[in-house]
């Protein structure tokens, strides 16, 4: 991963509820100049009404690897996230300029199935959200929505993803009590094993354990670990030395630039820039 | 714990440069040690060895407990890293000016202490060695590092004539060949101080560049 000048011209893009979703896949076959790049953002700025968010990004998200953005609040690490698979749409205000694709297809076209997309890029939030239903329907429910299934086929995705998400072996034996009688924590893997389920190929995840405890983190950082050869990872977090155990790139976002980016060893051991020893080693945000 | 991590780390640093002082003053011992065969000196020496292994434990301790609950990273990280090395290194510099001290009084007490000038030449390039790593450590200068490196050939270079020295002293009178031995065991561990102050000077580049150049690596 490494920060590029952009020679994009930026594309202007206009994002909210009157968006027309048209159904375009965004995955295909990588293209072949992007093969280690899931995700080129270049010249990549975003806004609320008048407030700049994110000011002229240029990233390249490795396939296959877990990327962990850190920074004080504020500054515009989740907003980005969110951009990635188009949350912001959701607010009217929001508009965004520049390159953000993924394996070279445009993730800001208003031709985008924001639909479709989200089966590629699933998300995990900081509180688990399970459904109000059995810990089966929590996980057939994205697949459900896609096509048909039959019962056994259903069945195998269900139990795939479960063991996938490492939370198999504490629910097979309850697969239709409700999901929401499981610890924060098994609620957490259960919502991985929802977004793994629909076979994305990247998981953003804002803050998974900011509301677990510590053996329930280290649960789902194993997880993450096992997922990074499957699934391109890109993890919020303000934890740092979750961070530095789990991410093989790290990013650091100071008031919407982004500062640095490069390999986690390198973040944490000898970064190049001062803002970005400041913040890892605790002098200032 | 990082505001708490900081002010430790700086006192972590200040103590690892007074047990760099403490150690310089012992080097500056030795070389009046070996220059006058100053016997009580020497004793002097051998008995401050223990503040030195006290020290350097303390400091050891300090590094652990940082480590295991400051979650260091970045330059804290490479400060605490280095201090444990540098600490021990000191430390067996101290460990070096007790046997040179021992070998000095066990030759003055059996009445056949003799000496070339290159011996006393080893020392006190050792020493300065010593005192420009401490500066380079302090100031973080990695030139000072380099020319610290380039100096223990110097120092090789002087052992070396401390040997041919000792061999003709034993062609001249080969009943004097323990003393020669001893003498050549002396000259060993200045070398040996030398070589570790170049590791010294190996670990103040990784302190500030993050660059491990140990073993001849650039």
């Amino acid at each position: 991963m490494q920060s590029e000048s952009s020679t994009t011209t930026p594309s202007q893009h206009a994002h909210g509820h009157s968006v027309e979703l048209r159904a375009v896949s965004v995955a295909s076959t990588p293209n072949t100049a992007h093969s280690d790049t899931a995700i080129k953002v270049r010249g990549f700025s975003s806004w609320y009404g008048s407030f700049q968010a994110l000011k002229s990004l240029d990233l390249d998200i490795p396939s296959r690897h877990v990327t962990a953005f850190i920074g004080p609040s504020g500054c515009g690490k989740s907003t980005f996230l969110r951009w990635i698979n188009r949350m912001n749409d959701t607010i009217p205000s929001a508009r965004a300029e520049g390159t953000l694709e993924l394996h070279g297809k445009d993730l800001l076209a208003k031709s985008v199935d924001v639909v479709d997309l989200r089966r590629h890029v699933g998300m995990v939030f900081q509180k688990p959200n399970p459904f109000p239903k059995s810990i089966y329907d929590n996980v057939a429910f994205g697949p459900r929505l896609h096509r048909v299934y039959s019962r056994a086929e259903l069945d195998q995705l269900v139990e795939r993803s479960l063991r996938q998400a490492s939370i198999w072996n504490e629910v097979k034996d309850r697969l239709h009590a409700s999901a929401l009688g499981l610890s924060g924590g098994q609620q957490q893997r259960l919502c991985i094993a929802r977004a793994i389920a629909v076979g994305p190929e990247v998981l953003l995840m804002d803050e998974p354990c900011s509301a677990l405890d510590p053996k329930s983190t280290l649960a789902i950082e194993e997880l993450i670990e096992s997922l990074a050869d499957r699934y391109t990872i890109v993890i919020v977090t303000h934890n740092m030395q979750q961070a530095a155990r789990v991410s093989d790139e790290t990013a650091f976002f100071f008031e919407g630039r982004l500062v640095e980016s490069g390999a986690t060893e390198a973040i944490f051991t000898k970064p190049r820039n001062k803002q970005t020893e400041d913040y890892v080693t605790g002098r200032f945000g | 714990m990082s505001v708490n991590l900081q002010s430790r780390v700086i006192e972590l640093r200040r103590n690892l440069l007074a047990l760099g002082a403490l150690v310089e003053q012992r080097v500056s011992s030795v070389i009046e040690v070996i220059r006058d065969g100053d016997v009580d000196l020497a004793r002097k020496v051998r008995a401050g060895d223990a503040e030195i292994d006290q020290m350097q434990l303390a400091l050891e301790g300090e590094c652990m407990r940082l480590l295991a609950l400051g979650s260091p990273v970045a330059s804290d990280l490479r400060l605490i890293l280095t201090a444990m090395r540098v600490s021990n290194e000191l430390e067996r510099i101290a460990d070096m000016c007790k046997g040179i001290s021992k070998r000095v009084i066990r030759l003055v007490e059996s009445g056949s202490y003799r000496y070339p000038s290159a011996l006393v030449q080893m020392i006190e390039a050792a020493l300065s060695m010593l005192r420009d790593v401490l500066v380079a450590f302090s100031n973080q200068d990695i030139q000072l590092c380099l020319e610290v490196r380039r100096a223990d050939s110097y120092v090789d270079g002087l052992n070396r004539e401390v040997v041919a020295w000792a061999r003709e002293w034993i062609e001249q009178d080969v009943e004097k060949s323990g003393a020669a031995i001893e003498l050549l065991a002396i000259a060993q561990r200045v070398e040996r101080l030398a070589d570790i102050v170049t590791a010294i000077a190996e670990d103040t580049v990784f302190l500030v560049e993050g660059r491990l150049v140990r073993h001849g690596l650039e």
